[in-house]
């Protein structure tokens, strides 16, 4: 079933010449239950797509639907704390919070009726592979794949159907990187969620559903 | 209630910049809390000086109106000066009626009057320098159309007979003028009673609690009976001519109107003079009552005349006081802004990443920007608490170092009047004719701030906490603009 929809996606930044697009004409549908890794060169648009996907940008030309629903009708930050999660390369954690206290705000923004919140995100940070222990302590004093797995909870806390990733192996060793892909295909094959990776890395690659290549997809002249 | 949490959070987790913003703003609530204290003092001030210098409206001759009447360039001056003095001679005297009538207008808040006549003694001689045999004058005080009554009363009759309205009228002991040395000034304002200068006591051997017998100096055989109540002298500095013998009140017997409103009832031919004071409501209603008293039938040679002047005068200082304050207030309200905007603007800066991180996971640019309002008001209220409680403490001594003068003169003008008028006036002892509260023509009332309240109350608690709110929304706006500005992506691409 799909979940997301791209139509005729078209992007430029807007100090660029008329018809210098980064993304020209791009149309998909992602569907639930799935992983996929977008690939591409550098400079080929993933992360923008990616930054359209989440609402961080406005798609320019062509729509974007979400569950049906054009992003340019929702309120994008609603979208963004309800909808869908985000984990990037640099795990973007506040820094002076705990691992628990990040996920909790995350819950916080996003209005989640929960009684007791802190006991969710100990049961998150369990489902990513971190215990209490690790919960508790200021994001900074963890490992890379630590935080790396404490921005997957954190985006979990709210419950989303779509998981958008921008390289998030990018700064971890191959052994992290398993583990976190481990972590993402039980997201998908056993919640049942979307996951989309923005990825250049082979090794991800080989371990999704359908991989994305930008190129061919991509009909920027 | 988690924006609460978080701005709760990031305070104590940036201390020094919000301990830097509290002292900015502990400074401000300090100055300001000094400022509108000097301002409601100098308001004090000037209420207490608008109470010394009530506006007093008397009666005069209208001179202008009189010497147009003059034709210099006449053929024949002298007949043209004739006919201005008839004029003058003509002018109506005023009556009680005519008071009472003038002084029931709603722009009057208070009217009192003497009245003073000019009479004979059998029993009692005047304080005169010149021989006994040349000051036995003949009663000739047949009523002349000449209104320079003072002149001719002098010159025609032993003693003038002056009756007051009321304290508020008895002006030359409000200002000290005169002073009772024996007894007191009767209460009783319906009374026969009188009170006599010293050197006259001293003449005639009398003491307070004699009778003076008084002549009509047109009818001999009607006579007036007072009793002394009290004796007085004259201040020495008061006197006019101050190389005569004897002080210019020396033949002045001092009663009530009530005494002699009944005399000149009796005789209508008795010359008397009446001199009213108005006591106007405001500046706005001179114009008003003096439109008022043409169309009640005050004569075109009669004017009002205020002491509008002196009253604006004597305020003009302090209202540039209040203004300096105001000015003052407002200049540190505006340096304090910039300052606490530039520092807000820097702590903006500081967290732009988190501003990024929050708006990615999907807070609301109107829940961050009130997050950083949250925050900034958090400090700004604890420490505009503390600044205001520092400054309401340096407030007190402040305000009653500009007060003290006008306190010592006040409360001392207060002691002195009481004493003036004599009677049981004791040191130490408050109750006089005239109370703390009371207001007193000429007297101010001024009073000694002894406690935070009297400078720190809630108008002035409200005034800070505007002035708190509007700090923090002013030194907000950097962080309101910022936040509306920044793009989350642009942010967390700049950092990695």
């Amino acid at each position: 079933m799909s979940i997301l929809k791209l139509e005729n996606v078209c992007y430029r930044y807007s100090d660029a010449d008329k018809d210098d697009y980064v993304l020209k004409d791009i149309s998909y549908e992602f569907d639930l239950n799935k992983m996929y890794a977008i690939k591409g060169k550098s400079g080929s648009g993933k992360t923008t797509l990616l930054s359209l996907i989440s609402g961080l940008e406005k798609c320019e030309e062509g729509n974007i639907y979400f569950e049906n629903k054009n992003l340019k009708n929702m309120d994008l930050d609603k979208y963004r704390n309800t909808n869908i999660g985000i984990v990037f390369q640099s795990f973007n954690l506040l820094p002076h919070l705990t691992a628990i206290e990040n996920i909790i705000l995350s819950m916080d923004i996003g209005k989640i009726k929960e009684t007791d919140k802190r006991k969710k995100a100990i049961e998150l940070l369990k489902n990513v592979g971190l215990n209490e222990e690790k919960g508790n302590r200021r994001v900074l004093k963890l490992s890379g794949g630590e935080q790396q797995r404490v921005a997957i909870a954190r985006s979990l806390s709210y419950n989303p159907k779509l998981i958008l990733a921008d390289e998030p192996t990018g700064n971890l060793d191959k052994d992290t990187e398993n583990d976190i892909l481990d972590i993402f295909r039980r997201l998908s094959h056993e919640d049942k969620k979307c996951i989309i990776i923005v990825t250049h890395s082979d090794n991800v690659a080989n371990n999704v559903d359908i991989v994305f290549d930008l190129k061919r997809f991509n009909n920027k002249i | 209630m988690y924006i609460l949490k978080n701005a709760y959070l990031s305070i104590i987790r940036n201390k020094g910049r919000n301990i830097l913003i509290g002292i900015i703003i502990l400074v401000i609530a300090c100055a300001s809390s000094v400022t509108i204290a000097i301002k409601n003092s100098a308001n004090s001030l000037i209420q207490s000086y608008e109470q010394q210098y009530e506006i007093k409206g008397t009666l005069q001759i209208n001179r202008d109106s009189l010497i147009n009447n003059f034709d210099p360039n006449s053929q024949d001056k002298t007949e043209s000066k004739k006919e201005m003095i008839e004029q003058f001679n003509n002018i109506e005297n005023l009556t009680i009626e005519d008071i009472e009538d003038y002084g029931n207008s709603e722009y009057v808040k208070n009217y009192y009057y003497t009245n003073s006549i000019g009479l004979n003694s059998s029993n009692i001689e005047t304080a005169t320098s010149t021989q006994p045999e040349n000051s036995n004058q003949q009663p000739n005080n047949i009523k002349k159309p000449d209104n320079n009554f003072e002149q001719n009363q002098v010159n025609s009759t032993d003693f003038t007979l002056t009756g007051y309205s009321s304290y508020e009228a008895m002006e030359d002991f409000i200002n000290g003028s005169y002073t009772i040395t024996d007894g007191e000034v009767s209460n009783d304002f319906k009374s026969n009673n009188c009170v006599i200068n010293s050197e006259l006591a001293t003449l005639n051997n009398l003491k307070v609690g004699d009778t003076i017998t008084l002549i009509n100096p047109n009818d001999e055989t009607k006579t007036y009976d007072l009793t002394i109540s009290g004796i007085f002298t004259e201040n020495e500095n008061s006197s006019d001519n101050r190389m005569d013998m004897f002080s210019k009140s020396a033949n002045t017997i001092i009663t009530n109107t009530n005494f002699v409103n009944t005399i000149t009832a009796e005789d209508s031919t008795l010359i008397n003079n009446l001199n009213p004071t108005f006591i106007i409501k405001d500046k706005d209603s001179i114009e008003k009552f003096e439109t008022e008293l043409k169309s009640k039938g005050l004569s075109e040679y009669l004017t009002l005349s205020t002491n509008l002047e002196q009253v604006e005068s004597a305020t003009d200082s302090i209202s540039n006081v209040a203004t300096f304050a105001t000015t003052f207030l407002i200049i540190t309200l505006v340096i304090g802004s910039i300052v606490l905007f530039i520092l807000n603007m820097i702590n903006v800066r500081e967290r732009k990443y988190e501003i990024g991180v929050l708006r990615t996971i999907g807070m609301k640019k109107s829940t961050l920007t009130l997050q950083f309002i949250t925050e900034l008001l958090i400090v700004t209220i604890i420490f505009l608490i503390i600044g205001t409680g520092i400054g309401a403490l340096i407030s007190v001594p402040t305000a009653n170092m500009l007060l003290e003068n006008e306190i010592n003169s006040s409360q001392e003008a207060i002691q002195n009047v009481n004493e003036n008028f004599g009677g049981n006036m004791m040191p130490g002892n408050n109750k006089g004719r005239f109370e703390k509260n009371e207001i007193i023509n000429g007297i101010a009332n001024v009073e000694q701030i002894d406690s935070i309240n009297a400078i720190v109350d809630f108008k002035v608690l409200f005034e800070l906490l505007g002035i708190g709110i509007a700090l923090t929304l002013i030194s907000s706006l950097a962080s309101m603009i910022s936040i509306q500005r920044f793009s989350p992506l642009t942010i967390l691409k700049e950092r990695s």
